[in-house]
């Protein structure tokens, strides 16, 4: 519906439109402060990820999961995707902190989702899977409970995100969130399989 | 796809970007921003009649938001949570700068949500009126004739009885009549 113009003429309050577009694009200001509060408690930001990263026993994984998430990048850049500077890289890569609308159509394509695919993929997927289990074994009960929590949430969203794909297959934004959260997957999976490798335990 | 499936669709990518966005997701924010601030800032804008302060309290809204979207239930309607937080930002932004204003109840019953003019009239004029208007009277009209809340939801958004808000209503309606010169019904 297009917002009716000054001169026009409305015969009912309805047709007013409830939206009205400042006249400058507010969000820059929005994000900075947001990544100011992230900043200044990363601790209180933290309780809401779903795996919980607080107590000392399991500072160390952040650090991990930040080494994890650049390795899991890079691997699919080079491995999965031809040029590393595809759509993934990109969706990879914090927002930019501009001015310009971000149109969802531009972020995601195809491409994204089909490494999932990808039988390299899988089977990499696929191992560290198998050795979760003998993991998850070897932790507190507490950070088994943790990570069992992280993967259901995990599983529950990649479950929503197909299901939804389902009603809207060319919907490029859903396609882009399945990716995230797939990547999101293996980020958790290579963080405990390198925890337990390293042999410091959670 | 029908229109259900379309909105269907909508919810479940609106629950998948508030889920990307508690977990820290930022860009999912922006998504959900971009969808939800023109309505966010209209309210706003209407409610405080003041550019300014209509962005400085979508800014807010926005930040609230991000503070307390853990706590968003997602079966809700996420643009009426937002509403909730963009009136109570807008009303304490307000206060701040004028006293508060009594409103006198009175047995008005209300009107249904759509308040039709008797003679169409521009949307600059109906515009200007409703900016005129005094602020109580002004917020219950905003809410429940614009953004079609019931008058419940408007007095609870804007913390008065629900007899309150009708009076308010009663009040707009009167003053809109005079300063347009056309039946509001």
């Amino acid at each position: 519906m297009t917002a009716p113009q000054d001169s026009e003429r409305v015969s009912s309050l309805r047709e007013l439109p409830q939206a009205i577009e400042p006249a400058r694009d507010l969000w820059p200001q929005i994000e900075a402060r947001l990544n100011s509060i992230q900043a200044a408690a990363p601790a209180a930001s933290g309780a809401t990820i779903p795996l919980r990263r607080s107590g000392a026993r399991l500072r160390w994984l952040a650090a991990a999961a930040m080494v994890a998430s650049v390795a899991v990048g890079v691997w699919i850049g080079r491995s999965l995707l031809p040029g590393s500077s595809g759509p993934l890289s990109a969706a990879r890569q914090p927002p930019a902190i501009t001015g310009a609308a971000n149109p969802v159509s531009s972020q995601a394509t195809a491409a994204d989702v089909a490494y999932v695919n990808d039988p390299r993929y899988q089977r990499q997927r696929a191992a560290l899977l198998r050795s979760l289990q003998a993991q998850l074994a070897t932790m507190p009960p507490e950070t088994r409970d943790k990570v069992k929590t992280s993967l259901a949430a995990i599983e529950k969203a990649k479950e929503d995100l197909e299901q939804a794909l389902g009603k809207d297959p060319g919907n490029a934004l859903l396609q882009e969130l399945l990716v995230n959260t797939y990547q999101d997957e293996m980020r958790v999976l290579t963080d405990v399989h390198e925890a337990s490798n390293s042999g410091r335990g959670i | 796809m029908t229109h259900a499936q379309v909105e269907n669709t909508r919810v479940d990518w609106e629950g998948a970007l508030v889920q990307r966005a508690c977990a820290g997701d930022t860009r999912a924010f922006e998504r959900l921003y971009r969808e939800h601030s023109g309505r966010v800032y209209g309210l706003c804008l209407r409610m405080t009649r003041d550019a300014q302060l209509a962005e400085d309290c979508t800014q807010d809204t926005f930040i609230n938001a991000w503070r307390a979207l853990p706590k968003f239930e997602t079966r809700s309607s996420l643009s009426t949570w937002l509403h909730r937080i963009a009136v109570n930002v807008s009303l304490a932004k307000r206060r701040k700068s004028t006293p508060v204003e009594p409103a006198a109840e009175d047995k008005e019953a209300g009107a249904p949500g759509e308040w039709t003019l008797e003679t169409p009239v521009e949307v600059r004029e109906i515009e200007t009126a409703i900016g005129e208007l005094p602020e109580g009277a002004r917020d219950a009209l905003v809410l429940h004739a614009l953004y079609g809340y019931s008058h419940v939801e408007a007095a609870q958004m804007l913390g008065i009885a629900e007899g309150t808000c009708k009076a308010q209503l009663h009040r707009a309606r009167k003053l809109l009549r005079e300063r347009l010169g056309v039946e509001v019904n």
